[in-house]
């Protein structure tokens, strides 16, 4: 019998802003433990949140294990690995100061507008580690932020947001990030023309993704459920089209650079499509041993639970253009706000845009009215595939173009 | 019970949870989850700003509480401050489910009840994956005042969700079936409905070809109806939204006419299902809440602060996702009241449109979305072919305008599954619902 710890503690400080000023904060420190057993092909999972007895949670998982949940698949083993890539922020006191000091900023600079929701200090640390030589851990800690920005004559509940995201906390790039957004909203433009145009989105928007996501889903792939049953090493998009699965350190921001079943990649990448070829849909071990396909590192789980087959830190590759550069010329429609779009099954898209911006590939020029966007699949990601910037022209993002069918909503 | 710091208002709120989860993928067992958590949340407030944490340790509150009042100022005159003389202070047990507790329901009952669906599934050719998931949820909380609320309450789900991808002729289709319930025994006798979706879903694979995107006429089941209030209108009615706000406050001045004169739309957490809620997270009764009364604005949802701020009665929807958050204004169960016609009705009186059955997901700002998966084109008063769509979308307030029909029938739907996301908290359970409705003018892609 193989014993194995899955443990995750968060530490957590959150600064709660309404009307522009801090109106509570808040503290967290949670540890959950899972607890695994594998024994004669099985696993039996026990957990518990804070201090508990580790003789209890193995008697949880034992009794766990008689349900003879199917596991034949070997432990990850002999793998030791430590990251930190923690890096200095303030004090919880000296953050709320910090905040205070960013909003009497905003306060005095848009006294036109109106700043709400969290900012989070998060730090968190996971480990894996079992009786056959594996120990895993990785400590990690960001300032992260949505923050809503709503015009204080405006009758909407959001009109615009600034996200923020980063290991470190720098009032100045936050702040730049709002100058950009605001002073393109108070500008208002109208599109170059109706029609197909190049569209681009921030980095870490996974909505024009969601039906690659979906169909590249290793068990779907198997059991011949996937619109890319047929098409495994088939090249179906456009040659500057590569996505990964990264867990590299510039690409990780709530993800371990382990999966919770142990596997680390090499170089902490794996690629599942490369130049417009589909190479592997991604796995767990489950998956890959039942499908006989590359384990590529994607089992995701709660702490008490068995590790399943999940999505994890999908990566479009940068060109090696920037923005502009990518543009050639034209001018594109910056996707800041998109909530509710989606892909019919066949995979035609279609999305309302809420809140838009006009670009040149070198700023925000300014705020378009309300759009809907529509595109197909493998045109969008084939034909009508343009690239991703190698460069972060503004909101300290990188951005992804691809050509759409554009309207007024 | 603990020793609430002076000249500060303090609120512990302790939850107790149990959670079952049984799931298997194509008849292979892929969980088989027993979990019981218990965690607290303690708030202090000095007049000024809030100060909370959360914790597992039960032993530790007291410490806790003590760590934040050190963080407060001392504020002598805090229980003359507006926000803490509105604090209801309910007292006693509201054990509700203490004779039909889900958590008593034998293992293999649960087990035999979800395989016993399995053969439906396994017989169908054209579903190549599957999932089928058994899942009970049990809680019990306890909130405590340093005004003297002593509360302890409980509420429970359960249900079965299907979960399947087809593929028919090379068209791919992800279909689902849902039934959550507060009782064991209503999970029972499902085959003919799950045998009569599965069957409509393989038709509407066979059958749907790609909407001609345009305004449409659209008919919303009352699944969509549900998804439409929540996420266009609900959302909209939170209170937190207008603190401070002149311009919200003019704009949703209560009284105002705001859609059709035969639109009442209610939230009330009294409702048996996932927007049960009998008490919320700072100890306020639920009770019944007209968000749109015969077309005019009626009311909105309110916790404690908001309800101060605005100068309105409690609603009972300070709710948080669970012990590591603090209460934010979220709705319980949210409803279009029922109207005259039949669903034919509804039907028969348009020449050109679409009936939305099913969907995905929906969102809402002052554009709210629905992203369906499955519907059919209206023509000539009768259900037609099946139509893909991947999103309909229109402005919130002017849609509200446009609903010119409302059906006799209604239904509450709970998803087994997923709930509601506002700010960083998700998933949180909800009803939503109503009747068949007739919205006239919607965007369709």
């Amino acid at each position: 019998m193989i014993r194995e710890k899955y443990i995750k503690r968060v530490k957590e400080l959150n600064v709660n802003i309404v009307q522009t000023e801090v109106k509570s904060v808040g503290k967290k420190d949670i540890t959950k433990v899972g607890y695994r057993v594998y024994d004669n092909g099985y696993i039996g999972v026990g957990g518990a949140v804070g201090d508990v007895d580790e003789k209890q949670l193995e008697k949880r998982a034992l009794d766990n294990l008689n349900l003879k949940i199917p596991y034949p698949y070997k432990p990850s083993e002999n793998l030791v690995k430590e990251v930190d890539y923690r890096e200095k922020t303030p004090s919880d006191e000296e953050f709320v100061t910090e905040i205070e000091e960013l909003l009497s900023i905003l306060r005095k600079e848009f006294p036109e507008f109106v700043f709400s929701n969290k900012i989070h200090l998060s730090e968190f640390e996971t480990r894996l580690a079992n009786d056959v030589g594996l120990n895993l851990v990785h400590k990690d800690r960001f300032v992260m932020s949505e923050l809503i920005i709503k015009e204080k004559t405006s009758i909407n509940v959001i009109d615009a947001f600034a996200g923020y995201v980063d290991r470190i906390y720098n009032k100045d790039k936050f702040l730049q990030t709002i100058r950009d957004t605001l002073n393109a909203y108070k500008n208002p433009v109208k599109l170059p023309h109706e029609g197909k145009m190049p569209v681009v989105f921030m980095d870490n928007d996974i909505l024009p993704f969601t039906k690659l996501i979906e169909e590249l889903d290793g068990y779907k792939v198997g059991t011949g459920a996937s619109l890319f049953k047929d098409y495994i090493g088939h090249k179906k998009f456009n040659d500057n089209f590569t996505l990964l699965q990264s867990t590299q350190r510039e690409d990780l921001t709530s993800f371990e650079f382990f999966d919770a079943e142990g596997t680390v990649n090499e170089d902490f990448k794996y690629t599942l499509i490369e130049n417009g070829k589909i190479i592997s849909p991604y796995t767990d071990k489950k998956t890959a041993h039942q499908f006989n396909l590359p384990l590529t590192g994607s089992a995701s789980c709660e702490y008490d639970m068995v590790p399943t087959l999940s999505p994890r830190n999908f990566k479009v590759v940068p060109s090696h253009k920037t923005l502009k550069e990518l543009l050639d010329g034209q001018m594109a429609v910056v996707v800041s706000i998109a909530a509710g779009g989606d892909f019919t099954d066949e995979g035609v898209f279609g999305t309302p845009v809420q809140l838009a911006f006009l670009t040149d590939g070198e700023k925000l020029i300014g705020r378009l009215p309300e759009l809907s966007l529509s595109g197909e699949l493998y045109s969008m990601f084939g034909q009508d595939y343009i690239g991703k910037s190698k460069d972060k022209p503004f909101l300290d993002q990188r951005f992804l173009a691809l050509n759409l069918d554009v309207r007024y909503l | 019970m603990f020793i609430f710091p002076k000249n500060l208002y303090t609120d512990v709120r302790i939850e107790n949870v149990c959670l079952n989860q049984i799931a298997y993928r194509n008849g292979e067992l892929l969980q088989s989850l027993n979990r019981n958590q218990k965690g607290a949340f303690i708030r202090i407030f000095d007049g000024h700003r809030w100060y909370y944490s959360s914790t597992t340790n039960m032993d530790r509150i007291q410490e806790e509480i003590d760590k934040l009042a050190l963080m407060a100022k001392e504020n002598e005159d805090i229980l003359d401050n507006p926000i803490v003389k509105k604090f209801e202070v309910n007292k006693g047990e509201y054990l509700y489910f203490k004779d039909k507790d889900i958590s008593n329901v034998k293992y293999e009952d649960k087990l035999q009840l979800l395989k016993s669906y399995f053969p439906i599934i396994e017989n169908v050719e054209d579903i190549k994956m599957w999932r089928a998931i058994y899942i009970d949820r049990k809680i019990i909380k306890e909130f405590y005042s340093s005004k003297g609320a002593e509360l302890k309450f409980d509420y429970q789900t359960c249900g079965i969700a299907l979960r399947y991808g087809l593929n028919v002729d090379g068209k791919t289709f992800n279909g689902k079936y849902d039934k959550t319930s507060t009782s064991f025994d209503d999970l029972k006798g499902l085959e003919e409905n799950i045998k009569e979706i599965i069957e409509r879903d393989i038709e509407f694979v066979k059958h749907a070809k790609p909407i001609k995107p345009g305004k449409y006429t659209v008919v919303f089941s009352p699944t969509a109806t549900g998804v439409f209030t929540h996420e266009s209108f609900g959302h909209k009615s939170e209170a937190d939204f207008m603190i401070g706000d002149e311009t919200m406050m003019k704009e949703w001045a209560i009284g105002k006419k705001v859609g059709a004169d035969n639109l009442s739309i209610v939230d009330t957490g009294d409702i048996l299902g996932s927007g049960f809620v009998p008490f919320d997270d700072e100890g306020t009764k639920s009770r019944k809440t007209y968000l749109i009364k015969d077309g005019l604005l009626s009311g909105r949802l309110h916790s404690i602060i908001t309800a101060e701020s605005l100068n309105e009665d409690l609603t009972g929807n300070a709710r948080a996702v669970n012990f590591e958050y603090e209460p934010i204004v979220r709705m319980t169960t949210t409803y279009i009241e029922p109207g005259e016609k039949t669903k034919e009705e509804l039907i028969s009186e348009i020449k050109e449109g679409i009936l939305i059955v099913d969907v995905n997901h929906g969102s809402g700002m002052s554009t709210f979305t629905i992203a369906p998966s499955i519907s059919y084109m209206i023509r000539d008063g009768k259900i037609a072919e099946p139509v893909n769509i991947s999103v309909i979308s229109g402005n919130v307030m002017e849609t509200l305008y446009e609903i010119d029909g409302i059906s006799k029938e209604m239904e509450i739907v709970t998803f087994t599954l997923g709930g509601c996301g506002k700010m960083d908290q998700f998933p949180l359970p909800v009803g939503m619902g109503g009747p068949y409705i007739r919205v006239n003018n919607v965007n369709v892609q």
